[in-house]
């Protein structure tokens, strides 16, 4: 029996135009481990939604066709129902959180499904245990960070014991190593237990080839479903951005083979001739637009900064990183001064613009037009000025069209422009991002990475709050790095992000080069060498 | 904390709140609404701003929307649909009326911040087992506006904003009640596709009360017998108009004392547990 079968597919949500699968017809052996892939919107989340029977239970909308999940169709069997044959875990950890503390989330589902009541207590515990979880069974879950909340959600859910699990891009949320550990414990309940895992993620550099099978989703429809070399090959020409960044690399460099791992592009390519290592000096040479220095921050029963000094200089993109926790976000909100230190200093050359990591922190107005216009009112700027400030921006953005719309109407990408442009067109001196990348598919990356660049160019100082290695290699001028509230290594690029053990983008463990362009230019340089030869 | 001690506290103090007329009754719950949310700890700033400020908002409009008592404190200018005589009765019964909203608004916070969140779902799980959007805003709304607010009132600042000024506040409520509704939803869903409202649930073995939660729970029901009596034998009854009663009878100052050593004594309590 199939785990999961979609057959002729569509779905459209409640008063949408276009519709969210478009004809879906897909069979998931038992035992598989499939990737989901695709860029934001293009059905990713509506089929996962589908298989768990919230489509069209939970969000309405017009379902045709049958998706059959462990044998039970959705249109006659509710959520709760399919509960019993699969598990859902959402991008969101918080979002999807119920419990206050770890072990009654572990029981939650268990319950629900009427299991004996002392077997629930166990098997919770045997969840939490499996997911290397079993530290946090006391714990609140507010008090967790994104990556336990995360492991937490997955055991909550295999303690259900469920034959199939389906995965909403679930390292979304975290820093490289956490995301290391979930998709390896993902990877091992497939192998050795022979889950059916199904699992949506925009990073695809560490699964993309160890999974069965790659589905790539368009606008709803089936784009690619293969084993991953064959997806790699069909991907290359029509959305490399979905690639590992060691095949997007060779892809643009018009290599006829991809590696789907760091292992085989290295097996591939052999030593590039990468240029030698040059130490960036440290940035407190160049012009700072903010100083922050010897920062000590208590918060709860918790120093989130101790003694932390850091420098961002003007023109400059700074990637600021470190593992969950370490002091990041406490760090970019005493920079722009939103939040008062116990001891230290900051001193600021200008203004700051702090961009929060949920990008419906900035969406207070009634139309995308005048959420830009805001902070201009408040800060007195006259009528005529405001509204070609406005312009500028929205035309920056791409947000012309979407002007007099509602934000909260819009798709997570407009969103999040919005939120940036609401700060931007203040014009401050230092614009910090916070996690600008969370949910933001490999094109949005990019065009994104083209808007923070071309705001340092103009003399910004821009501090991008990151765990994406990949996204901070193709961007930062420097990567400064914190843990445990304390500003650890303030280095160039090529330092941390080709050689730093915990660091290292992909290209760079491949390669020892920074980014996905230099990696292209260096594998032409070297292909052209050897049909020379 | 177990929900129901800190649940009969809430009621008792909030059954005072709605139906007693004596403001020394109304101070003596009051009283005893700020010792149970001083005993909860952590940052209360939201709660006490929200009571208070709904409070004096009841106080001050009083007089100008009612139009009773006998004893003119002051006379205004006529202005059309307000009534500009100010009455001592006004001001003591927007007073009254404000000792009530602060009373019932921080024993529903107490509430909130000291009862189980988790014991509380379960308990509105067997109420409302099919409502998986009614359990996650029960458990979820209060903490995730605190939660947002904070992120709202973040944005607002880096974009030119003083927060203090009440038209800059006024604009984050639409956006933190829609965010908060927004959480919710994916709560709701979340609790869905793990089986939530399915028939025949169980329920994990629970710890047991302490001695402690024993006593507060005692306590807290001799605070709400006490309030019904009270209510009941006339001994909180009190006449704003048009002319004020004595508030200092006999029975409602025994009402009072006892509600207010009761009220505090447990919340005393609540605090020696945590």
């Amino acid at each position: 029996m199939d785990a999961l079968s979609f057959e002729g597919v569509r779905h459209r949500y409640p008063g949408a135009a276009q519709p969210s699968l478009a004809g879906i017809d897909l069979r998931i052996a038992a035992g598989e481990l499939v990737l989901l892939v695709g860029d934001s919107g293009s059905g990713k989340s509506t089929l996962l939604r589908a298989a768990a029977g919230l489509v069209p239970h939970f969000h309405g909308g017009e379902l045709h066709g049958r998706v059959t999940t462990g044998g039970l169709d959705t249109r006659s069997h509710r959520p709760g129902e399919i509960a019993t044959v699969a598990g859902l875990v959402f991008q969101d950890p918080e979002a999807q959180l119920v419990m206050r503390t770890a072990r009654r989330e572990a029981a939650f589902g268990l319950e629900n499904l009427g299991w004996p009541a002392d077997d629930v207590a166990a098997r919770a515990q045997e969840a939490l245990m499996v997911t290397g979880a079993a530290r946090l069974a006391g714990r609140a879950t507010d008090r967790m960070s994104g990556g336990e909340q995360q492991r937490l959600a997955i055991a909550s859910v295999l303690a259900m014991g469920q034959r199939l699990l389906l995965l909403d891009e679930p390292t979304s949320q975290l820093d490289p190593v956490a995301a290391e550990e979930l998709l390896g414990l993902v990877v091992r309940l497939n192998h050795d237990r022979g889950i059916t895992v199904v699992i949506a993620e925009h990073r695809t550099g560490r699964l993309f080839g160890d999974v069965d099978r790659v589905i790539a989703l368009d606008a709803g429809v089936l784009l690619v479903d293969d084993t991953p070399q064959r997806a790699a090959n069909a991907l290359a020409g029509r959305r490399p951005w979905l690639l590992p960044p060691v095949a997007q690399a060779h892809a643009r460099a018009g290599s006829s083979e991809l590696p789907l791992s760091v292992r085989e592009a290295r097996r591939l390519t052999g030593d590039l001739d990468v240029p030698p290592l040059i130490a960036v000096p440290p940035s407190a040479a160049a012009t700072p637009a903010a100083e922050i220095r010897r920062a000590h921050k208590r918060l709860g029963d918790v120093d989130a900064l101790c003694d932390a000094s850091a420098s961002f200089a003007a023109g400059e993109v700074t990637a600021l990183m470190g593992e969950n926790g370490a002091g990041k976000t406490t760090l970019a909100l005493a920079a722009c001064g939103l939040l008062e230190l116990d001891r230290g200093r900051v001193d600021r050359d200008g203004g700051a613009g702090y961009v929060s990591q949920n990008p419906a922190h900035h969406l207070l107005h009634e139309s995308v037009a005048d959420e830009l216009e805001y902070g201009l009112r408040n800060l007195g700027v006259d009528s005529a000025e405001r509204s070609a400030r406005v312009a500028v921006e929205l035309d920056r953005f791409g947000l012309v069209t979407v002007a007099k719309q509602h934000p909260r109407d819009l798709s997570s990408g407009e969103r999040q422009r919005v939120a940036i442009a609401s700060v931007t067109v203040m014009r401050p001196r230092l614009l910090v991002l916070d996690e600008p990348t969370r949910g933001v598919d490999g094109r949005q990356k990019l065009a994104l990475a083209g808007l923070v660049r071309e705001l340092a160019d103009a003399g910004t100082a821009a501090v991008v709050v990151t765990h994406d290695m990949d996204f901070a290699a193709e961007l930062a001028d420097r990567v400064t790095t914190m843990a445990d509230g304390r500003v650890i290594r303030d280095r160039g690029p090529r330092e941390l992000l080709a050689t730093s053990m915990f660091f290292a983008s992909q290209v760079g463990l491949a390669f020892g080069c920074v980014s996905v362009s230099e990696a292209v230019t260096l594998i032409s340089a070297r292909t052209q060498a050897v049909s020379r030869v | 904390m177990k929900p129901l001690p800190i649940a009969l506290l809430a009621a008792a103090i909030s059954l005072v709140a709605v139906v007693a007329q004596n403001p020394l009754c109304l101070a003596a719950a009051l009283a005893g609404a700020i010792a149970l949310l001083a005993a909860s700890g952590g940052s209360r700033r939201l709660y006490v701003l929200f009571a208070a400020g709904s409070a004096v908002t009841v106080f001050v409009l009083n007089p100008f929307v009612g139009a009773q008592g006998l004893t003119v404190l002051w006379q205004g200018p006529p202005i059309p649909v307000l009534d500009t005589q100010v009455t001592v009765e006004e001001l003591a019964f927007g007073a009254a009326a404000g000792m009530r909203i602060a009373a019932a608004a921080l024993a529903v916070a107490a509430f909130v911040r000291l009862a189980d969140s988790d014991l509380v779902l379960r308990a509105v799980a067997r109420v409302a087992p099919r409502s998986a959007m009614i359990t996650a805003l029960s458990a979820q709304l209060l903490p995730a506006l605190e939660r947002d607010a904070a992120g709202l009132v973040h944005s607002v600042r880096t974009r030119g904003a003083e927060i203090r000024r009440p038209r800059a506040a006024a604009t984050l409520l639409p956006a933190l009640l829609g965010m908060s509704l927004e959480r919710s939803l994916s709560v709701a869903e979340a609790m869905e596709a793990r089986g939530y409202g399915q028939p025949g649930r169980s329920r994990a073995p629970e710890r047991r009360a302490t001695a402690m939660e024993w006593l507060v729970t005692g306590t807290a029901t001799a605070a709400l017998a006490v309030a019904v009596i009270a209510i009941g034998l006339g001994a909180t009854d009190f006449r704003y108009y048009d002319t004020l009663d004595d508030p200092f009878g006999r029975a409602a100052e025994l009402a009072a004392a006892t509600l207010l050593v009761l009220l505090t004594t447990a919340a005393g309590m609540v605090r020696w547990t945590r």
